[in-house]
């Protein structure tokens, strides 16, 4: 049997980073189901906010990022968060991050949504993609061992405490089990549960759903962020770094209108609030052909776009076949980000002994009701680096479980059995495909910018049958190597379980918070719901419970821009 | 549109050798030869490719687009039905194919190890960069190790991923080996300027050092 003192699960900026920092002190292992650079953390294109200028402060960064979160957040968590932040960003430039340089040779930062100072570092548009390959770069140069095209299956609880992992190598088709003293989830969101998203194939929550299968309290998982700018039908983002730079939000009538909703804000104002302004402003017939408005960078010339915008430039010519130099985009709002997630504190530590989890997968809280852009970059860092040095400490104080030989083979007993199914062959009347897409479907109309009790309770509804309906497909087994059917049909499982925590808890907020947009409650309501929201596995479902929010120094005020 | 496909199938567990199924897909034309993979594997969920972030950044779905390699989800289904006839879909060349249109990366992804990918910083570095010295080296910093160069090239002496990340490091004014990188790299000057000036003819990032100082 495999084991290891700290495995890391995902190999994206928040796993490579606990990675680089465990291993220092434990030996440790990176296991990803694809390989660690195809990771999304490399789609990001805008920024990773911190602190450098003397014109700026850390007391800006957090009153920035609770506003943003419109109270929601743990202000003690937003404080580690934005404390870290310079020095993180610093250690990146010597491990040989590109950041993109002011004429005099510093770090150049711009400014992004919901933000008092241009505070984001950046590589042109390409912020993700260079941070993700100078880790990969590290993990390489500490001869870190990774799992590539491995698969978490289940998280193995031994008297209270995750003792190991059920994982699948997709090239051979082979359950195993890997020991650990310390398991990390690092797996990123789960965008595909939307029909529009930004987000890559592979993000399907397989870390949220598996830790909450396990025992692990999920937070806040109502919070979905939609981003305000994707290209229009295919939803492939296009940076905040856009408007960062200076673009301008149109409508058909060619107006700005987000002089309507944040005047002093403009295009920069946070995501949740340009999403909406986007929407309404299509819902009362300024949209273009009904169904788009436009991103305008037209007015910023060839230079500043080629030099700063080249990758919104490339996708936009591409998939959109406009050239921003030349004509607006046309861009509409698609699911981005979950704010919720796997409930941890400052150090990454879950409810659940023996697990951490960093980034996207996890719910510190330093986003509450709506990320600001350049912060999830720069949590990712933050606190994977944190939890990375909490699992090896921890796993220097723990021992390996001793659960024995039959244990594991009982564990690994119903995942042979799913392998050695064999595939249904011929016309079906249901498929994985179907489910997924009827799923999707409903979680964008239903389930999205906007809210209401009555569509919120069809779509719990709905999500309860589709369950009963993923229940019975046949299942796609069969020990053949790269059997993404299957692996595609475990997905589906995991985002179905998440859909109906982010339904139920989104019926249950009566309030309007950040992202969280009910027409029938469209007001912030501090007095009943200043809380978050915790979800546990019960007998039947979801149980949910409130936690109180951490309030430091900023106590809540009407939030505007 | 309606487009025909074949694609290359190999099953290493009952297929002696690779044999080319066809499917009938239907997409618009705007659309790209992943979103077709994808809708080929909704009827034959068997079909195995690698796929992900669908924007040209993760490079997992570099394959053979009619003979010639690219990224499927860069590759619009407009321009590849183009020449008329079906769009032929294969794994990358000169890499061993272990299922459908998968391959073995391994070997590209351990070929990096030879070229000391990471930075050695230099103990007089201070801090500062100018905006000239980092735009030199955004462009080789893009590449996203999606195999395609490899595929193109054949040439079992060159390591392209490996050559790339090298010359990246080259011109890092805040590496310690800096140019003797190139040295390192053991390889003929004249097969690494062939090398360097037959990149940007596949690269799908268009990754161009064809002026670096070699």
């Amino acid at each position: 049997m495999k084991s290891h003192d700290v495995l890391i699960v995902g190999g994206g900026l928040a796993g490579l980073m606990a990675a680089l920092n465990a291993s220092s002190g434990a030996d440790v292992a990176v296991l990803s189901k694809i390989y660690p650079t195809r990771s999304h953390s490399g789609a990001a294109q805008g920024g990773f906010n911190a602190v450098l200028h003397d014109d700026d402060s850390i007391e800006a960064h957090v009153f920035d990022t609770v506003k943003g979160s419109d109270y929601l957040g743990d202000q003690d968590a937003i404080e580690v968060l934005c404390s870290d932040g310079p020095q993180v960003i610093y250690e990146l430039e010597k491990m040989g991050v590109l950041w993109t340089r002011a004429p005099n040779g510093a770090i150049a930062q711009r400014p992004l949504g919901g933000a008092g100072f241009p505070r984001a570092c950046f590589a042109a548009d390409f912020s993700g993609h260079v941070v993700l390959h100078t880790l990969y770069e590290q993990i390489l140069k500490r001869g870190v061992k990774v799992y590539s095209e491995w698969h978490l299956l289940e998280l193995i609880v031994d008297e209270g405490r995750v003792a190991g992992a059920v994982v699948y190598d997709l090239a051979t088709a082979r359950v195993e089990i890997i020991r650990t003293k310390q398991i990390v989830l690092a797996t990123g969101g789960y965008g595909r549960a939307f029909a529009k998203t930004t987000n890559a194939h592979a993000n399907t929550g397989d870390g949220m759903a598996i830790a909450y299968r396990a025992g692990a309290v999920l937070s806040d998982m109502e919070f979905v962020q939609f981003h305000p700018t994707t290209l229009y039908g295919t939803n492939i983002l296009i940076s905040e770094a856009a408007r960062g730079e200076g673009g301008y939000l149109r409508n058909a009538g060619g107006e700005r209108f987000m002089a309507d909703y944040a005047p002093a804000k403009m295009e920069l104002a946070p995501r949740d609030v340009v999403a909406r302004a986007i929407f309404k402003e299509i819902k009362a017939g300024r949209g273009l052909e009904g169904h788009y408005v436009h991103l305008d960078l037209t007015h910023l010339g060839e230079t500043l776009v080629a030099d700063r915008l080249p990758q919104v430039r490339d996708l936009a010519i591409r998939y959109a076949g406009v050239d921003p130099v030349a004509a607006p985009m046309p861009i509409e709002p698609a699911q981005h980000y979950s704010m919720g997630g796997v409930r941890t504190d400052t150090s990454g530590v879950s409810t659940l002994p023996g697990l951490l989890a960093a980034g996207e997968v996890s719910n510190v809280s330093v986003h509450g009701a709506n990320r600001l852009g350049g912060n999830s970059l720069l949590e990712t860092v933050v606190f994977g680096r944190r939890a990375g040095k909490k699992a090896a400490e921890l796993a220097r104080k723990t021992s390996f479980s001793g659960f024995s030989m039959e244990t594991a083979k009982r564990l690994l007993e119903p995942w042979n059995t799913l392998l050695s199914v064999l595939p249904a062959t011929g016309p079906r009347d249901d498929s994985a495909f179907a489910v997924r897409r009827e799923m999707a479907t409903l979680m964008t109309n239903q389930v999205g910018v906007f809210r209401t009790g009555a569509e919120l309770e069809s779509a719990v509804t709905a999500l309860g049958l589709l369950k009963e309906r993923y229940s019975t497909l046949p299942r796609p087994g069969g020990a053949h190597p790269f059997n993404y059917a299957l692996m595609d049909y475990l997905e589906l499982g995991y985002l179905l379980d998440l859909c109906e925590i982010i339904a139920r808890g989104a019926l249950a907020r009566t309030e309007s918070r950040g992202a969280h947009f009910r027409l029938d409650y469209p007001k912030r309501d501090d007095i009943n719901w200043l809380r978050h929201t915790f979800a546990c596995r019960g007998e039947g479902g979801p149980e949910f419970s409130g936690g109180a929010v951490a309030i430091t120094s900023h106590k809540p005020q009407q939030r505007g821009y | 549109m309606d487009v025909a496909l074949k694609i290359c199938r190999f099953d290493p567990e009952t297929d002696t050798c690779a044999r080319m199924q066809e499917f009938a897909v239907s997409l618009a034309e705007n659309r790209t030869v992943l979103d077709a993979l994808l809708l080929a594997w909704e009827q034959d969920p068997t079909l195995s490719f690698r796929r992900s972030c669908r924007s040209a950044i993760c490079g997992s779905c570099a394959i053979l687009i009619n003979g010639q390699p690219a990224l499927a989800c860069q590759t619009l289904i407009r321009k590849a039905t183009a020449t008329g006839g079906p769009l032929t879909l294969e794994p990358l060349p000169h890499f061993r194919q272990l299922k459908d249109l998968v391959v073995d990366l391994e070997p590209l992804f351990e070929s990096l190890k030879a070229a000391v990918p990471w930075l050695l910083l230099d103990d007089r570095y201070n801090g500062r960069m100018t905006p000239e010295a980092v735009c030199k080296i955004e462009n080789p910093a893009t590449c996203i190790l999606c195999g395609i160069c490899q595929a193109d090239l054949g040439q079992a002496e060159i390591k392209p991923a490996g050559v790339v990340k090298a010359l990246r490091f080259a011109l890092d004014p805040r590496d310690t080996l800096g140019k003797h990188r190139l040295r390192l790299l053991q390889l003929p000057p004249e097969v690494l300027r062939l090398f360097v000036a037959q990149l940007p003819r596949n690269c799908p990032k268009g990754i161009d050092i064809s002026s670096a100082p070699l």
